[in-house]
């Protein structure tokens, strides 16, 4: 079982998801304001943060948050739930699909489709028990 | 299926007016095109005066083959160095000053060149100095109503100057009229001639380009305000539409939810509603990823994502893939025959195109009917698609709407409810950006043909 936290300020939307992902076996923790994520990965820190990019106090919140994580936690990984992407890019530029200036190990695009989501949160743990794994 | 006989392409849309510097660089261009027929012309009399002298002179024609060589190789030497200056300068970020400059340089040595061909054809016995009009109205109408004054007051300053020369004995008078034959004109009322003619054409021409050029600049003012207002309008939409894809989003998951049977054990009825909401759902969801697409397609504010190398049959075989469910729940059946073909595309633009074309053929044949899908590489680079459905077709009359937004033909709304209306503007507005050929043949209860032209670069 993991720990993720899901950041998102629509409630409805992030309870649906966690649900979902409590189905799964994982623990889940919701935070509706972008701009407390780091306090909140200081509380406990997760083993996936799900974050979403638009926040009504700014439509790239998610992004600096995302940088916010890897600079202060390092290899975190992070997915982005969104319906900002390269296709419909409301203050996405190019450059954020360098994984240099947008640390996210994936996005996953709104509506979201659980099953896909739950496979990728999946893989993503256990690649991430895998490198703790050959680590130790 | 015989060929659709209608068809139209996606190549018309609102454009940003075109800048002063562009328009007189392609001005440019083409001046020295018509100086490369002045220079074949200036050959061609010289080749006349070194073979076929004997020929003409009966005629009264007098004609020395060393002045028309000398001018058409001077022009010709000029004219290289003025299409290799405007190539330097297109790669340069000086365009505008070089081109005003280059231009009245051309403008001085044309007039030379003149002065010259209206002295040696004759400057007071023929009608050569009317020559100078071509300049005088091209003046008129390329530059503004004070230039073009002066390139008048120039070629009429040339004129006298010769007529000067010639008229008190520095150089002697050429014609290529048998000056036997022909009596001698007055100097001064051929010359006065020569001005008044010279001075009210620049006066009719200048006018009436003037004119033409108020309303142009009038014109071109409403159309920058109209492509500001489409820009602004895009932005409105794409914000306003990203607001509404949120709330769809959470139901959407929600049902998902429900459906899952993650929040316990629905009845029957329960379920056959929630189904119901699901698919309203996608619907308005996929509407709104439509609209989306577009306004940020329209939007220039919007990063445009870069070009890379792509195989076209691979994003028309992931478009398949995806399409393959759609087409399956109507028993069509896709024909493929897919040949490599490299291109250099937007990613996304390329997918977005193909996917609705085919969307489409999909939507507007009839259920159990074929889809016919070729890509073909282009032996000078990129790439051809064509996609051919035997569906319900498009009225001629209709035809040319076809990319407008949210239009829809009666046909088409009656076979297909769920229609959004925006696909095909969808593929105007990426077609457009990548400089990607669209063209869409059709006729009623025959099907739809539509042509992809991809260059091997969007340049």
């Amino acid at each position: 079982m993991a720990y993720l936290l899901i950041v998102e300020d629509d409630a409805d939307f992030a309870s649906a998801v966690g649900t979902i992902l409590e189905k799964q076996g994982h623990a889940i923790s919701f935070e509706t304001d972008c701009g407390k994520t780091i306090d909140r990965i200081h509380e406990r820190r997760p083993d996936l943060v799900i974050l979403d990019v638009m926040f009504p106090e700014n439509d790239k919140a998610g992004f600096q948050a995302a940088r916010s994580i890897r600079r202060t936690f390092g290899e975190l990984p992070v997915i982005l739930l969104t319906a900002v992407n390269q296709s419909f890019p409301l203050g996405f530029s190019s450059k954020d699909l360098d994984p240099t200036w947008l640390p996210a190990v994936d996005f996953v695009e709104k509506p979201v489709d659980f099953a896909l989501l739950s496979r990728k949160v999946s893989d993503i743990l256990a690649h991430e028990k895998g490198t703790a794994g050959s680590l130790s | 299926m015989r060929e659709p006989p209608d068809a139209v392409s996606a190549d018309s849309a609102l454009l940003p007016p075109e800048s002063d510097e562009s328009i007189l660089r392609r001005h440019e261009k083409w001046f020295c095109s018509m100086r490369w027929l002045a220079i074949a012309a200036l050959a061609a009399l010289g080749v006349i005066g070194l073979t076929a002298k004997a020929l003409v002179a009966p005629l009264g024609f007098h004609l020395e083959p060393g002045w028309p060589f000398l001018v058409a190789g001077v022009l010709l030497v000029l004219n290289a160095a003025y299409l290799l200056m405007a190539r330097r300068a297109e790669r340069s970020t000086r365009h505008a000053m070089h081109d005003r400059r280059g231009l009245w340089v051309q403008i001085i040595l044309d007039l030379a060149a003149v002065t010259v061909v209206v002295h040696y054809v004759g400057s007071v016995a023929t009608f050569a100095p009317f020559i100078y009009l071509f300049h005088i109205v091209m003046a008129c109408i390329f530059l503004p109503y004070a230039q073009s004054l002066v390139v008048t007051l120039a070629a009429m300053g040339m004129y006298l100057t010769s007529l000067l020369l010639e008229g008190t004995g520095v150089i002697a008078p050429g014609s290529v009229l048998d000056r036997n034959a022909i009596p001698q004109p007055v100097q001064a009322w051929h010359a006065g001639a020569v001005m008044f003619v010279s001075g009210t054409v620049w006066y009719l021409a200048s006018r009436l380009a003037n004119a033409l050029r108020q309303r142009d600049k009038r014109l071109s003012a409403i159309n920058r305000r109209l492509v500001a207002a489409t820009e602004e309008r895009a932005g409105h939409m794409l914000s306003t539409t990203h607001q509404l894809k949120a709330p769809f989003a959470a139901i959407h998951a929600n049902t998902q939810l429900l459906l899952g049977g993650h929040c316990g054990p629905l009845s029957i009825e329960a379920v056959a509603v929630v189904e119901k909401i699901a698919v309203r759902c996608e619907m308005l969801s996929r509407g709104i990823k439509a609209m989306l697409q577009l306004a940020n397609l329209r939007s220039a504010a919007q990063d445009t994502p870069s070009p890379v190398p792509l195989d076209v049959s691979a994003v028309i075989r992931a478009c398949l893939a995806g399409l393959q469910p759609q087409a399956a729940k109507r028993g069509i059946v896709f024909e493929e025959e897919l040949s490599p073909a490299a291109v250099k595309a937007v990613q996304d633009h390329a997918a977005m195109i193909i996917e609705n074309v085919l969307s489409n053929a999909i939507n507007y044949s009839r259920d159990g009917q074929r889809v016919s899908v070729s890509s073909r590489a282009k032996p000078a680079g990129g790439a051809v698609v064509v996609v051919r459905d035997s569906g319900i077709g498009i009225r001629p009359e209709i035809l040319p709407r076809i990319f407008d937004d949210y239009f829809r033909t009666t046909e088409a709304a009656a076979h297909n409810h769920a229609s959004t209306g925006l696909g095909l503007a969808i593929v105007r507005q990426s077609a457009l950006a990548g400089r990607i050929g669209v063209r869409v043949e059709s006729a009623p209860s025959l099907g739809t043909v539509v042509t992809l032209d991809f260059p091997s670069s969007p340049g």
